[in-house]
C-alpha cells in the first residue's frame, strides 16, 4: 500500500512537470500484478508533490486507504459532454464523503484501446478503474490479451450496494465487471414527417426510403448494439440480407451518435438510430415532443448494459471499490439515470417521476451474451464494414 | 534590418557586417562565439532539424509501419501481398496481382470486359436515343480513392484556374487583400469545414433556404461524392489559385506581344505563349492536390458517412478494431503510392520554378465603367464571383450565422453557454478560453521552429545533388498516412519506449506537440521558401562566399532578403497548420489541459446542435485570421 501510494503521487508528478520527455518507472503502473516486490520506492524517479506522507509506515491491518487520488478512465460524454454528464456530480459528490480522496478523470480519444494497447506494448496504466465497459468491448479485451489481464476480479463482498444490481444487466462471465447503467438502442423519429415504423422489415420499404440515420459498427457503441439487434433478429446468415435492403433504401450511416444524433437535429433525415430515454432529455430543454418519439421495431430494443472495472494492479483499489459502491447507492443511481440519460442498473434507484414519465422501456428487451458474441462479433462486423463500403 | 540584427544576437557588429553583405569584422569578445555559429549555425540547425522530423515522424511511422513486413520477428511480405490481391482493395487488380503469370487470362478478362460494351436503343426527351451500356469494374477501396482524389483535383483546377486569371490580370480594389486571403481556407481544420458545410449544404442549410426564396427545389449533397468533392476544391482550389496565379505574374508580357507583332491572334497567342509558361505550375498544384485528396480523412469521415471509405479512412477504421497489421500493411501500399507522386511533384516543382522572371504590373482594370460589366467576358467574371461567395464565403458565413441563431431566431445563448462554461466548468471540462490561449502558444511554437526548419531544408536539398531525393524524405510528412504518425506517436512516444533498467522514456505534454506541428508545418515552409531560393541567380550567392561570408552569413544577408515573401508566406502557413492540427494534439497531450481551438470544437460538436460547436469554431475563425493578418502585416516589413 504505501509503495503504491508513493507511486501514485510521483507518477503523475513527473508527467506533470517534465514538459517534453521523462523517465518513468515500469513499476509505477502496477504491470507487475500488484505484488510490490519487484522495485525498491527509493529507486523512483521524480519527487512527491507534498513530500508529506507518502512513505508512511507499513500496517498489517486490513484498514481500507481512504487517501489519495482515484483516477477514472471514461469515455469523455461521461464527464465532460456541453449538455450533461453525470461526471461533475459524481466527483463533488464522493469527495466530499471521502475528504481525503481526489477524483481524476482521464478520457483518452481512443478509449479503451488506449489501455488494450499499453498493456500489450507493456507500457503503464495510469488509471484506477474505466467505467463504460459493454459486452463487446469486454470481448475487444480478452480477444486481445489472451495470455494478461487488465481489469482484476471484481470482490463484490466488498460492495454494499451490490446486492441491488438488476441480475439481467450482468455480462462479464469472469466476474470483473458491474453494470451502473443501461440503455435501450431503439429509433429515434419525427412524427411531423414519418410514422412509427413499427417492425424491420418496414424500414426497407418504400415508405421509408431516404429516412434513417445509423452510425457505423466498426466505431460505434450505438451503432454497434443496432447491427447486433439486427443480427440477431434476421440471424448470422440474414442479417447482411437485410442490411442490403437497408443500404438499398438509402439508409445514411456516420461515423457515431453524435454525428448522426447532430444531423438528425439539423433536419437532415426524420428518424435516428438513439435510445429509448430521448424524451427525457428532450423534456428538461422543454423539446417538441414531435421530434422525440420513440420506436420500438417489433416491439423490441436492444439492451446495451453499461459496467465498470478496476484495474489490475490499481493503484488506489480501496477507494476504487468505494467509488464504485457509490455509484451504485441509490442517490447516485438517480442521478447517473438523469444526467447520462440512461436507466439505472439497480432496482432501487431513486428516479423523479418525470424520468419515469419520460424514460420508455421496450416491450421485449434484446441483446446478446459474452458467450454469443465471443468468437463471432469480430467477424460479423468485418463483414458488414466490407458490405457497406462495396455497395 | 536592425531589428534583425539586434535579435539574431550579434549586436551592432552584426548590423555592420550585414550592411557590408558579408564583411566580417567582429568584436573580440563575441568572435569565437559568432564564428562558432557562423560556421556550425547552419549544420546546427540541419541536424536539430534531422533530429526533430526523426523523433516525432520517421520513428513513428517506421514503429507502425513495420508491422506491415516483420511478424514474428521474421521478414515478411504477407500481409501486404494480402492487401494486394484483395479484390476489397484493389478491385479487379487482385487477380492480377495475385497471379502475374497467368497473362492468357489476364487478356481473356480484359476481352471478355470489352465484349460486354452495349448500345442500347432508348428514348431521349422523347426521342430515341443510343445509349453506351459500359460494363461495372470493380475499383476496390484503392480505385475509389484515386477516383475521388481525380474528380477533386478536376474540380479545384477548374475553380481555381479562374480566379488566377483574375487575379493575375486585372486590377480592382482589395486585389491585393484577396491574393493573400486566397490560400485561408486551405489551413481551416477539417471540423470547423465540416461545421460550415453542414449550415451552408445540409438539407436546412443556408443554400436550401435561398433556394427556397428564388422558388427553387431542394438540394440534398450532404453525405454524398459529390458534397466530399466540393468539399475538397473549397480545400485545394486556393491552392491551384496561389501557384498559378505566381506563375501567370511571371510571365514575360514582351514574349505576348513579339507573337502578336508576328500575327498571332490573342487566342493563337495565348495558346502557344502564355499557356506553355503555366502549365508546370498548373500541373504542379493539380498533383499536389491529387496527393492531399488521395490521402483524405477526416472531410470524407465526417461529411461522406460510411459508405464512402478512401484507404485512409479504413487505415482508420482497421486501427479502431485493432486489427494492426492489417492497417500497417495498407498503409504502406498507399504510402508507396503517395512518395511516388510527391517525388513526381518534386520534379515538375523543380522545372516549373526554373521559368524565366518577367514581372507585369500593367493589369487591366476589372471594372473600367459600369457599361463594361455587359460584355461577356466580364458577365463570366461576375458569374464566377457568384460561384466563389456560394462556395468559399458561403460556408464560413452560414457557421457565423449558425453561431447566432436558433430554430430561426437570433440569439446569444451558444456564446452564452461557451462563457458558462468557461466560468463555472470543471477543471477537466473542456473550456474556450484555454483552447484559444493553448493554441497562440502553439502557434508560436510552431512558428520560431517550423521556420528554420523548414528554410534549412530548402537550403540544403537544392544545393545537392540527388538532392531531390532528400527533399522526397523531407516532404514525407505530407505524404505519409495521418493515422499511421497518430498511432506511431502514441506507441512511440506517449507508451514509451523501454530503456535498460526500470525506465521507459516517455515523450508528451506541449513541447512534444509543438514539436508535432513544427513536422507539419515545416513542408509548407520548404515549399514556399524553395522554389524562390532555386530563382536567385547563383553568381550572387559565389560572389558572396568568394568575399569570404560563410554560408551562414551569405544565407542570412543574401539569401534570405531575397526570398522575405516565400519565408512569410511559410511562417503564415506554419502558423495556420499549427492551429488547425488535431489529430497529434490530441494523441500527444493525454487528456491533459493542453487542448487547442479545434480540439474543443470537436467537443462542443458532441451536443446534439452545431450552436456550440458553431460559436466556438467562429471564434477559431477570427483568432486564426488575426494571426494571419498579424503575421502578414510583421512580415511584410521585412520584405522588399
Amino acid at each position: 500500500m504505501d509503495r503504491r501510494t508513493f507511486l501514485k503521487t510521483a507518477g503523475p508528478t513527473t508527467l506533470a512537470a517534465t514538459l517534453a520527455g521523462c523517465l518513468v518507472s515500469d513499476g509505477g503502473d502496477g504491470g507487475d500484478g500488484g505484488d510490490g516486490t519487484d522495485g525498491d520506492p527509493t529507486d523512483e524517479p521524480g519527487t512527491t508533490e507534498g513530500g508529506t506522507d507518502t512513505q508512511g509506515t507499513p500496517t498489517a491491518t486490513p484498514e481500507p486507504d481512504l487517501e489519495g487520488t482515484l483516477t477514472v478512465a471514461t469515455y469523455s460524454a461521461f464527464v465532460d459532454a456541453p449538455s450533461s454528464s453525470p461526471g461533475p456530480w459524481l466527483k463533488d459528490e464522493f469527495e466530499s464523503q471521502y475528504p481525503d480522496a481526489t477524483v481524476e478523470y482521464v478520457t483518452p480519444e481512443n478509449g479503451l484501446n488506449q489501455y488494450v494497447q499499453r498493456r500489450k506494448q507493456g507500457a503503464g496504466i495510469d488509471a484506477d478503474v474505466y467505467v463504460g465497459l459493454n459486452t463487446s468491448q469486454l470481448i475487444t479485451v480478452d480477444e486481445n490479451l489472451p495470455d494478461s489481464r487488465l481489469f482484476a476480479d471484481l470482490d463484490r463482498g466488498r460492495l454494499e450496494n451490490a446486492g441491488a444490481v438488476k441480475s439481467e444487466l450482468e455480462v462479464d462471465p469472469r466476474g470483473r465487471a458491474i453494470p451502473y447503467d443501461t440503455g435501450y438502442i431503439s429509433l429515434v423519429y419525427d412524427e411531423s414527417v414519418v410514422s412509427n415504423p413499427e417492425t424491420f422489415e418496414a424500414l426497407t420499404t418504400s415508405e421509408y426510403a431516404g429516412t434513417l440515420l445509423a452510425q457505423n459498427a466498426q466505431t460505434s457503441d450505438t451503432g454497434r448494439a443496432f447491427l447486433l439487434w439486427t443480427i440477431h433478429e434476421f440471424g448470422e446468415d440474414g442479417y447482411l440480407d437485410y442490411w442490403r435492403n437497408l443500404l438499398d433504401n438509402d439508409v445514411r450511416i456516420l461515423e457515431n451518435w453524435d454525428a448522426a444524433y447532430g444531423a438528425y437535429g439539423e433536419g437532415e433525415r426524420p428518424m435516428v438510430v438513439s435510445y429509448s430515454t430521448d424524451q427525457v432529455f428532450a423534456n428538461r430543454y422543454d423539446q417538441d415532443m414531435t421530434r422525440h418519439q420513440v420506436s420500438f421495431p417489433n416491439d423490441q430494443g436492444y439492451a446495451n448494459p453499461e459496467t465498470m472495472a478496476v484495474f489490475e494492479g490499481a493503484d488506489e483499489p480501496d477507494l476504487a471499490y468505494r467509488f464504485f459502491d457509490f455509484l451504485l447507492s441509490p442517490t447516485a443511481q438517480g442521478e447517473i439515470a438523469e444526467r447520462n440519460v440512461q436507466f439505472p442498473a439497480t432496482d432501487n434507484a431513486e428516479l423523479s417521476a418525470e424520468y419515469d414519465r419520460y424514460a420508455k422501456v421496450p416491450p421485449e428487451p434484446v441483446t446478446f451474451s459474452y458467450e454469443q458474441l465471443q468468437g463471432n462479433v469480430e467477424g460479423w462486423i468485418d463483414d458488414w464494414g466490407r458490405e457497406v463500403v462495396s455497395r | 534590418m536592425t531589428e534583425r540584427g539586434s535579435a539574431a544576437g550579434g549586436g551592432d557588429r552584426s548590423d555592420e557586417a550585414e550592411d557590408t553583405g558579408g564583411d566580417r569584422r567582429v568584436s573580440a569578445v563575441l568572435a569565437p562565439l559568432w564564428t562558432a555559429l557562423d560556421r556550425w549555425g547552419l549544420a546546427a540547425t540541419a541536424g536539430l532539424t534531422a533530429l526533430i522530423v526523426g523523433v516525432v515522424f520517421y520513428f513513428p511511422v517506421v514503429l507502425v509501419l513495420r508491422r506491415a513486413v516483420v511478424a514474428g520477428g521474421r521478414v515478411t511480405v504477407a500481409p501486404v501481398a494480402a492487401v494486394l490481391t484483395d479484390p476489397f482493395y484493389v478491385g479487379v487488380l487482385a487477380d492480377v496481382l495475385g497471379n502475374p503469370l497467368a497473362v492468357g487470362r489476364h487478356l481473356g478478362a480484359v476481352v471478355g470486359f470489352l465484349t460486354e460494351f452495349r448500345l442500347r436503343l432508348g428514348t431521349y426527351h422523347g426521342l430515341p436515343w443510343l445509349y453506351l451500356v459500359v460494363p461495372g469494374v470493380r475499383t476496390g477501396l484503392f480505385g475509389f480513392t484515386a477516383y475521388q482524389a481525380l474528380l477533386s483535383t478536376v474540380l479545384s483546377v477548374a475553380v481555381g484556374l479562374p480566379g488566377a486569371y483574375v487575379l493575375s490580370n486585372y486590377e480592382f480594389r482589395g486585389r491585393r487583400f484577396l491574393r493573400s486571403v486566397t490560400i485561408l481556407p486551405f489551413v481551416l481544420p477539417a471540423v470547423m469545414v465540416a461545421i460550415g458545410f453542414y449550415a451552408m449544404f445540409g438539407a436546412q442549410g443556408t443554400l436550401n433556404d435561398a433556394l427556397g426564396l428564388l422558388g427553387l427545389g431542394d438540394v440534398n449533397l450532404l453525405f454524398t461524392l459529390k458534397i466530399v468533392v466540393i468539399a475538397h476544391a473549397f480545400y485545394n482550389a486556393p491552392l491551384i489559385v496561389r501557384v498559378t496565379t505566381a506563375a501567370w505574374e511571371t510571365v514575360d508580357r514582351r514574349t505576348v506581344e513579339t507573337a502578336r507583332s508576328l500575327g498571332a491572334g490573342p487566342r493563337r497567342a495565348f495558346l502557344d505563349v502564355v499557356v506553355p509558361q503555366l502549365l508546370p505550375a498548373i500541373l504542379t498544384g493539380a498533383l499536389l492536390t491529387f496527393i492531399f485528396t488521395f490521402l483524405t480523412f477526416p472531410i470524407v469521415l465526417m461529411l461522406g458517412g460510411a459508405r464512402l471509405a478512401t484507404v485512409e479512412v479504413w487505415v482508420y477504421r482497421r486501427i479502431r478494431e485493432l486489427a494492426y497489421q492489417e492497417a500497417a500493411a495498407l498503409a504502406v501500399v498507399e504510402t508507396v503510392l503517395s512518395l511516388g507522386l510527391t517525388l513526381l511533384y518534386l520534379r515538375y516543382e523543380r522545372r516549373a520554378a526554373s521559368l524565366g522572371t518577367g514581372s507585369v504590373e500593367d493589369r487591366d482594370p476589372l471594372v473600367p465603367s459600369l457599361r463594361s460589366l455587359v460584355t461577356p467576358q466580364r458577365l463570366a467574371i461576375v458569374g464566377y464571383g457568384a460561384l466563389v461567395v456560394v462556395l468559399f464565403v458561403g460556408p464560413l458565413a452560414s457557421m457565423i450565422l449558425a453561431s447566432v441563431t436558433n430554430e430561426g431566431t437570433l440569439t446569444l445563448r451558444w456564446y452564452r453557454v461557451l462563457l458558462e462554461r468557461q466560468v463555472e466548468g470543471a477543471s477537466f471540462q473542456t473550456k474556450p478560453l484555454p483552447a484559444v490561449r493553448n493554441s497562440l502558444l502553439f502557434a508560436g511554437a510552431t512558428l520560431v521552429v517550423a521556420v528554420p526548419m523548414g528554410v534549412v531544408v530548402a537550403v540544403t536539398t537544392r544545393r545537392w545533388r540527388g538532392g531531390h531525393l532528400l527533399e522526397t524524405l523531407a516532404m514525407a510528412p505530407l505524404s505519409v498516412s495521418g493515422i499511421i504518425v497518430g498511432i506511431g506517436l502514441l506507441e512511440g512516444l506517449v507508451f514509451g519506449v523501454d530503456l535498460p533498467g526500470p525506465y521507459r522514456l516517455v515523450l508528451t505534454g506541449p513541447v512534444a506537440i509543438a514539436a508535432a506541428h513544427a513536422v507539419a508545418a515545416y513542408p509548407f515552409v520548404v515549399r514556399s521558401v524553395g522554389p524562390l531560393l532555386s530563382r536567385i541567380d547563383r553568381a550572387t550567392v559565389e560572389s558572396a562566399r568568394a568575399l569570404g561570408a560563410s554560408r551562414a552569413r551569405t544565407l542570412l544577408d543574401v539569401e534570405l532578403p531575397l526570398v522575405a515573401s516565400g519565408v512569410v508566406a511559410g511562417a503564415a502557413f506554419a502558423v495556420a497548420i499549427s492551429i488547425g492540427e488535431f489529430d497529434s494534439t490530441v494523441i500527444l497531450a493525454e487528456g491533459g489541459t493542453t487542448y487547442t481551438m479545434p480540439v474543443a470544437v470537436e467537443r462542443y460538436l458532441a451536443s446534439r446542435t452545431l450552436g456550440p460547436a458553431s460559436a466556438m469554431g467562429t471564434i477559431m475563425l477570427a483568432v486564426t485570421a488575426a494571426a494571419f493578418v498579424v503575421v502578414d502585416r510583421v512580415g511584410g516589413r521585412f520584405e522588399r
